[in-house]
């Protein structure tokens, strides 16, 4: 059953001064308020209606003031109103937030209808800065803000992904599709060899982390700063740009209550086309003869081989549902905002779930007019589980290597030879790796016997008071918590597999398991002081303030083999622990900040800002670092020239300069020459030795000492310029930025010699450059009918300007965990030049596939000539010792004659040229409709996956034969079948035709239709006497469409995680299978109060 | 009220005054690591130093004994094969990114520089009476002795590689020297350990496998030996024959039972705590996978090293090393530890294959009594793993098939794990090695009658008696290639040696009639290795 949802951001009635004096509110079971307004001895009273001039709906609480008076009263539901008017009055003034105000003269009527025009509103919008607030026309820095009510048109997991398309300059991708999965988002590009993440700010906290804890329903605005002069406030935690993420609060004298729900189910998602079981049993058995390995001898019939569509067993329906609860409001004094939030996920991939449930208060309170405090607590309980992996994992983990499992069983587990039977047995490959490998127990059996917990409990809460002590000049300080409790543990049970398969043993498989637990604990203290002055044309605005942060990591775990028993999940009855740790670090931060804002006659503004950081991270003598910035910004309409140009409703010019830092890449103490034991005897880090078969612990030092490691340093320019036209109903805003990052805290590789193969190094430098575009037009054709369109595109150049000394290259830095077929490796799948963008593709240009035995020798014989005898073209490890027909010929790179590693090249980089979001509103009087495209182009991917699809496996090294792609079957080259494409299946890979190569690169350009809503909001007339202000329903479809010529599932591929669990840029654009997206169809309903 | 406002702003102003000057706010310290000055207080900390820098021979179960060292000492003597993906041997046309070249070059460099830090460290641990003098020596000597073993590894496969012999400060940008540099360097470290280490004889028994004055002395002359400087290494070879003694039992040298023998002169050591499982999960660098690796497929489940047919054929009738290297279709193995435990058909792979329960027939596991086979394949039926007419020769090396604890990649039926890796010992140098290379210097240094009778030493024994006169003179160095061959195969010092003499190239041409491409009988200076410091110059034709 599905429905529900939508959360209003209605706003209720303001209610003005005079309104407090005479007010009463009636609650009845649901909140409702009516107004009584105190009526003198008047001569008339006027009624009329407001309404919004673009879209000709009423508007709500619209404020009517008798001029010359203080009689005033509000719109109601409708946009009507009633006001009893002196006969002395001359004119209504009628305003309302974000439009013009317009004065109505009275005369002899007793109606009066009033249509407002939008005022500018963009550029009177309130934008979070850090420390403060702006109003958009007085910026002199590129931020983008997005809005709840954009936030709302898409139900989403968590808040990043709300942000995708919504601005230029920030890139969000999905890395993969899992419940709560991870999301990459990219702010002005590569801006580090490591990590790329944003400052998140969440109600002035700088938090360290993701921001996935925090529920979507609660946010009032995300603002995103870009540019240098908005960010360096930040210091050295900003290069990548900060997010500063605004909650709701209450308003005052005021109450609104809202209700959401919504339940989304997802669709199983797209497939490979592999071969089934039959085809399968076939084909190996045909080639155990070619290509000479020993066929399981059930494969002799393939008729009867029972199927085991791998991909149909892992993969299901998803169902998402989303409930939230909030009651907002407050009175003159003190506001406050409660929500509940629950989210359930049941992902696509079996066992797979995310459930979180939120609780957040906000409260402000005004005690006097010069003093105030103002509250954020959030909490988040979270339960992840995600059996399978998430994907982008790593190649050999997760769902990538569904496609290659082969589809039959066969020869297997002796008691069913089905994935899963009746009677609960569960089906397993032949034992001994013969033929096949036996991977492992197979992932149905995996995902359905193991037990997992993965429970995080996240508080927030930050609290600060603040002080007017004279006028313009206030004083404040903050202080806030964020910890972060994590513990799970991880469980897998014997069996006794052995004994079916083998009649051997008793056990294969002992039981496993690991549990581990982990804390967080920081605080903030900052205090700031903040003077506003104008005098004459000039006025300033200037914040300073000091702020220190500590955070301490703690963990510990442990793991073992064999419990007593498999019900047990206890630590201290396994009989020898393994990987077991206890430790903790703690990290501070101790600043000194300030800002100055000045304008001239409103339209010469200058920015200056400098933040002094000093960080523990860095060795004593190099832990403070200055980041100053400064822009300027011009108001070209408010010159006479422009003043009176109707047709521009605005004309600003911003540039600004600044360096920023980034010490997220610098852990803990990188700095110390630090020696090391190691762990003991049993573990393979060890850095002992036994003599006389007694175990001697060893002392290394384990890291070079490196006391003049830095921060990472980004030098950022930004020339943009903001424009509106036609009394604000198109917008423009157009960046130009250029940033240029240096000094990567890398751990980068150094010569051997050193007795190290990396070391932690400031070295090289990248540059990001590129346009972003930001227009929206907004028009009503007619009462009824209201739309909007919005665009934002952002191009990129990256460029990699250099390395260390000497080094002209750096390979990918993540080990995905590819897996090695025959001599193909996969070690180095990309290789970024100093000249060329960062995570470029490396590996071989195919020349097609070699179609006669008579073009091979005469290259060979070339080779031969030149290299001597033995020597050819393409060596392989076959008995041929070259190429054969039907192998992949690969291009001489460098003309010598034959293929040698030097033949590699950079094959595509992973980074688009530009990336955007088109969105689509409009209104139809009770109808709204929203679409909203998001798009790449010009981008690479790796389709490691494809290799899989083409690759038959090895009979070499115990790979054994693997399920291939129904596409690459029906076309790989025979003799009679001479494919340009696709080379001949063949379980040697002697040739190793599916090394890195052009071939798996394709074109990763996509656009998508993320997101289609259409709601429809009940007239408010039939639901007053329910005291309801508003109910809608929506239908959501997520992920409709997708357009590209990528032949993956899914071209949204950001960067897996290597196999230590980072993500890094180098491995950028790699489809190692991930969990993929699908269409989500959502039905919500929403009602406020 | 305008007091109260004073005094917040008063107050307030002071605590902003005491935080933004709070000195020690950054400073904290790491409770996970040991920085230097909390260390080298006591002996042990010096012992465990040097103890770190045996580790590097460990690594992993296989990275560096087994696919560095014994790969390059055997799969480029065409003895050996690799049945996975290591074949460029074969060809002799090494990838520069060939994983195993990285890993010997990086994993040699890091016992180099765990050495080179250490020197000054015993030094001031010494200087501070931390340690006595004879420690200090014993360390200090051992110190020596290992780096000199790297780098004589490293010369041996690259030739000439960068010498660091100092802590590297700068970024290590350096460029080779030459091979005979490096040699000398070897030589040097060498005079060095011997002058401060003990006889075998002198060890504390809890020391046995640390480096002794006999095995520093060994590496001089084997230096030396590639320095041409024979008379030199005849004297320092006569230094350290006394103290070891040539085990009557040719087989007995790599059994089992018997680590650490009078004749060995350089040992790794392994160890296998109690308890252990030594399966795939037991990722532990305190054992190796030198046995069940050259197994055939039949009882090991993978099988990645076979034998070529030539080195079964190669041995001169009655020579008793032919049974002790390697095993055919209708052998026993002959190893007393193997034997003890049943031979062959005591293998659960084997077994599983007699009951039916593998790919192959369970002909194929079946003596030609009928019952379970104890040979190593049948004539009629040789053991090619499960891909009959592919690569594998049916012919199996045998002096790492001594573990009587290692059972392959098949459960055992007595505990239901794998038994994969072991904790024998690699011998690295032996008395036999040292007299074969006495025997070339004494010839190359004139001294022909001198050194017939050295290598009749090393003949006699392999007969179990009195050998005769080799075949394959007149020609010396002819009857020297053969006994290297001979003595030496399977273990970690064939190629090596074969390469010292000079004769490689054609020794691989008159005995396999392959070619080796021009210089290629250096290994390629790894890729990786290049890529972080371009400075180094690759071998040539590569």
């Amino acid at each position: 059953m599905l429905f529900i949802i939508t959360r209003s951001s209605n706003r209720l009635p303001f209610i003005n001064y005079l309104f407090a004096m005479r007010k009463k509110i009636f609650l009845s079971g649901i909140f409702i308020f009516f107004c009584l307004v105190h009526s003198f001895a008047q001569q008339k009273t006027i009624t009329g209606k407001v309404t919004n001039a673009s879209t000709g709906q009423g508007i709500v609480s619209a404020t009517i003031t008798v001029s010359g008076s203080k009689e005033a009263t509000q719109t109601d539901q409708e946009g009507k109103f009633s006001i009893s008017v002196p006969s002395t009055a001359q004119s209504l003034v009628i305003t309302f937030v974000g439009f013009e105000t317009q004065t109505v003269p009275i005369s002899n009527q007793n109606e009066i209808s009033v249509s407002l025009q939008l005022s500018n509103s963009k550029l009177n919008e309130v934008v979070v800065v850090g420390y403060g607030t702006q109003k958009r026309k007085d910026l002199t820095g590129a931020v983008s803000s997005i809005s709840a009510s954009q936030i709302e048109k898409v139900p989403v997991t968590t808040l990043d992904q709300a942000m995708q398309g919504r601005s230029p300059g920030v890139q969000v991708t999905n890395n993969d599709g899992a419940p709560g999965g991870g999301v990459q988002v990219q702010i002005r590009g590569v801006g580090s060899l490591g990590n790329n993440d944003p400052l998140y700010v969440v109600d002035g906290y700088p938090i360290s982390g993701g921001i996935n804890t925090i529920n979507p329903d609660d946010i009032a605005t995300i603002d995103i700063l870009k540019d240098a002069s908005a960010t360096a406030i930040y210091g050295n935690r900003a290069s990548n740009g900060v997010v500063i993420i605004t909650t709701k609060r209450g308003k005052k004298n005021g109450v609104q209550v809202s209700v959401d729900a919504n339940a989304a189910s997802q669709s199983k998602p797209k497939m490979y086309d592999v071969l089934d079981a039959k085809e399968f049993g076939a084909l190996a058995y045909a080639h155990a003869a070619i290509d000479g390995y020993t066929a399981l001898p059930n494969w002799a019939n393939a008729d009867t081989l029972h199927e085991a569509n791998w991909q149909d067993a892992v993969y299901q329906a998803g169902l998402r549902q989303n409930y939230n609860v909030a009651l907002r409001g407050g009175s003159e004094k003190v506001q406050s905002a409660f929500s509940i939030g629950y989210f359930d996920q049941k992902g696509v991939v079996l066992g797979s779930d995310f459930k979180r449930f939120n609780l957040s208060a906000n409260l402000d309170y005004d005690a006097y007019k010069w003093l105030k405090s103002s509250s954020s607590f959030k909490y988040t309980r979270g339960n992840s589980k995600v059996p399978f992996g998430t994907g982008g994992q790593g190649a050999s983990a997760g769902v990538g290597y569904l496609s290659k499992l082969p589809p039959t069983l066969d020869g297997g587990n002796l008691l069913t030879s089905e994935i899963k039977d009746g009677l609960g047995n569960y089906g397993f490959f032949n034992p001994n790796n013969q033929a096949v490998r036996n991977w492992g127990n197979g992932p149905v059996y995996s995902i359905e016997t193991q037990d997992q917990k993965n429970l995080t409990n996240y508080f927030l809460g930050s609290t600060s008071l603040e002080a007017t002590i004279l006028p313009g000049l206030r004083v404040k300080t903050n202080f806030g918590v964020n910890t972060n409790d994590y513990s799970g543990y991880y469980f897998t049970p014997s069996d006794t597999r052995a004994l079916d398969q083998y009649g051997t043993g008793t056990q294969t498989t002992l039981n496993f398991y690991s549990q581990s637990a982990n804390n967080t604990f920081e605080w903030l203290w900052e205090n700031t002081i903040a003077y506003t002055k104008t005098f004459g044309d000039h006025s300033i605005d200037f914040v300073g303030g000091v702020s220190a942060q500590e955070n301490t990591f703690r963990q510990i775990g442990a793991q073992g083999n064999n419990l007593p028993s498999d019900q047990l999940r206890d630590l201290s009855s396994l009989p020898s622990l393994s990987n077991y740790y206890g430790n903790q670090q703690t990290i501070s931060l101790q600043s000194q900040f300030g800002r100055l804002n000045y304008s001239f006659k409103d339209r010469y503004l200058v920015t200056g800002t400098v933040r002094r950081d000093g960080s523990s991270r860095f060795a004593p003598g190099h832990q403070y670092g200055v980041f100053p910035s400064g822009s300027v910004a011009w108001r070209a309409k408010k010159e006479s020239f422009l003043e009176n140009v109707n047709a521009i409703s605005d004309l600003k010019f911003r540039a600004s300069y600044g360096q920023i830092g980034n010490q997220f890449n610098a852990g803990t103490f990188q700095y110390l020459a630090q020696y090391s034991s190691g762990p003991g005897a049993a573990n393979a880090a060890n850095n002992g030795y036994p003599f006389n078969k007694v175990y001697q612990p060893g002392l290394v030092l384990a890291q070079l000492p490196n006391p003049n490691l830095k921060w990472e340093t980004s030098d950022q320019t930004d020339i943009g310029v903001d424009a509106a036209f036609f009394n604000g109903n198109l917008t423009v805003t157009v960046d130009y930025y250029d940033k240029k990052s240096r000094d990567f805290l890398l751990n980068i590789p150094v010569p051997a010699q050193t007795g190290f193969t990396s070391a932690f190094r400031n070295v090289g430098s990248i540059d990001n450059s590129g346009l972003e575009f930001n227009v929206n037009y907004g028009k009503s054709t007619s009462k009824d009918f209201h739309y909007n369109v919005g665009l934002n595109v952002t191009t990129v150049k990256n460029k990699l300007l250099s390395l260390a000394t000497g080094q002209s290259y750096i390979n990918n830095l993540g080990d995905l965990g590819f897996s090695s077929t025959g001599t193909n490796n996969w070690v180095v799948y990309s290789r970024s030049y100093v000249g060329g963008p960062v995570g470029e593709f490396y590996g071989y240009k195919s020349a097609g596939i070699f179609q006669s035995q008579k073009e091979i020798d005469e290259l060979n014989a070339i080779a031969v000539n030149k290299y001597g005898e033995g020597s050819a073209y393409q060596t392989t490890s076959g008995p041929a010792k070259s190429a054969v027909p039907g192998d992949r010929k690969y291009v001489d790179i460098n003309g010598d004659n034959r293929i040698t590693p030097d033949d590699q090249t950079s094959i595509g980089s992973p980074i688009p040229k530009f990336y955007g979001g088109l969105t689509f509103d409009a209104t139809y009087k009770a109808f709204d409709f929203s679409v909203f495209f998001y798009g790449v182009s010009g981008n690479k991917i790796l389709n490691y996956q494809e290799r899989t699809l083409e690759s038959f496996g090895s009979s070499t090294g115990s790979v054994g034969i693997e399920n291939i792609g129904q596409e690459y079957y029906d076309n790989a080259w025979t003799p009679d079948n001479k494919s340009e494409r696709y080379a001949k299946i063949d379980a040697n890979e002697f040739n190793t035709n599916t090394r890195p190569s052009d071939v798996y690169v394709e074109d990763g350009s996509y656009l998508r239709l993320k997101n289609l809503s259409i709601g429809y909001t009940i007239p408010a007339a039939s639901l007053s006497k329910l005291n309801i202000t508003k109910v809608r329903v929506y239908f959501t479809g997520q992920n409709l469409f997708t357009l590209t010529k990528y032949t993956g599932l899914d071209p949204e591929i950001g960067i897996p995680l290597d196999v230590n669990g980072n993500r890094l840029p180098t491995a950028s654009g790699v489809d190692v299978g991930t969990y993929p997206s699908s269409k989500f169809y959502t039905l919500g309903l929403n009602v406020t109060f | 009220m305008k007091n109260i406002k004073i005094i917040y702003l008063v107050i307030l102003g002071g605590l902003l005054f005491a935080l933004g000057c709070s000195k020690g706010f950054l400073d904290q310290k790491d409770t996970s690591h040991i920085s230097q000055d909390a260390l080298f207080h006591t002996p042990q900390d010096g012992i465990s130093l040097v103890n770190a820098i045996y580790d590097g021979f460990q690594h992993d179960n296989q990275s560096f004994v087994l696919k560095s060292l014994w790969y390059n000492a055997n799969y480029t003597s065409q003895d050996y094969f690799n049945w996975g993906a290591d074949v460029s041997y074969n060809t002799y046309l090494f990838p520069t990114d060939f994983g195993s070249l990285g890993a010997f070059w990086n994993l040699s460099y890091q016992g180099i520089a765990r050495a080179n830090s250490a020197i000054p460290i015993i030094a001031q641990m010494r200087a501070n009476n931390v340690i006595d003098q004879k420690l200090a020596d014993f360390l200090t000597g051992q110190t020596y002795f290992l780096r000199g073993v790297y780098y004589y590894y490293l010369a041996c496969t690259f030739g000439g590689v960068p010498l660091e012999l100092k802590t590297v400060t700068d970024d290590g940008l350096h460029p080779r020297t030459t091979q005979d540099s490096v040699f000398m360097s070897v030589a040097s470290d060498m005079t060095t350990a011997a002058s401060l280490l003990p006889w075998p004889q002198d060890l504390a028994p809890a020391d046995l496998g640390r480096a002794t004055k006999g095995a520093a002395l060994g590496y001089l002359g084997s230096a030396q030996m590639w320095l041409k400087q024979y008379s030199d290494a005849v004297a320092t070879f006569n230094q350290l024959i006394p103290h070891y003694t040539l085990l009557p039992d040719y087989m007995s040298i790599q059994e089992y039972n018997n680590q650490n023998s009078a004749e060995s002169i350089f040992e790794l050591q392994f160890s296998l705590p109690g308890g252990a499982t030594p399966d795939w999960s037991y990722n532990n660098n305190e054992v190796t996978w030198m046995s069940s690796f050259m197994w055939p497929w039949e009882t090991s489940n993978f099988g990645y090293t076979y034998c070529n047919k030539l080195l079964y054929t190669s041995f001169e009738p009655g020579d008793k090393r032919k049974a002790a290297t390697i095993v055919g279709p209708g052998d026993t193995l002959a190893s007393p530890g193997i034997v003890a435990i049943g031979g062959i058909k005591a293998y659960p792979q084997v077994i599983a294959g007699f009951n039916g329960k593998l790919s192959l027939p369970a002909s194929h596991f079946t003596g030609t009594d009928g019952k379970i086979m104890n040979t190593c394949g049948k004539a009629s039926d040789p053991w090619l793993g499960d891909q009959p007419g592919q690569l594998r020769s049916g012919y199996y090396g045998t002096k790492f098939w001594r573990d009587p604890n290692v059972s392959g990649n098949t459960p055992s039926p007595a505990d239901g794990i794998t038994h994969i890796f072991g904790d024998q010992d690699v011998v690295m140098l032996r008395l036999g090695e040292i007299l074969l290379s006495k025997a070339e210097a004494q010839s190359k240094s004139g001294d022909q009658p001198g050194a017939m009778a050295t290598l009749q030493l090393v003949r006699d024994r392999a007969w179990g008696g009195t050998a005769p006169t080799s075949p394959y003179g007149p020609d010396f160095m002819q009857i020297m290639l053969q006994e290297y061959r001979h003595e030496l195969s399977g273990e970690m010092s064939l190629w090596y040696d074969l390469r010292r003499t000079g004769l490689q190239v054609d020794y691989i041409k008159n005995t396999f009639g392959l070619t080796i491409p021009a210089g290629h009988d250096l290994l390629p200076i790894p890729a990786s290795a290049i890529a972080t410091n371009p400075t180094l110059q690759q071998n040539p034709n590569y």
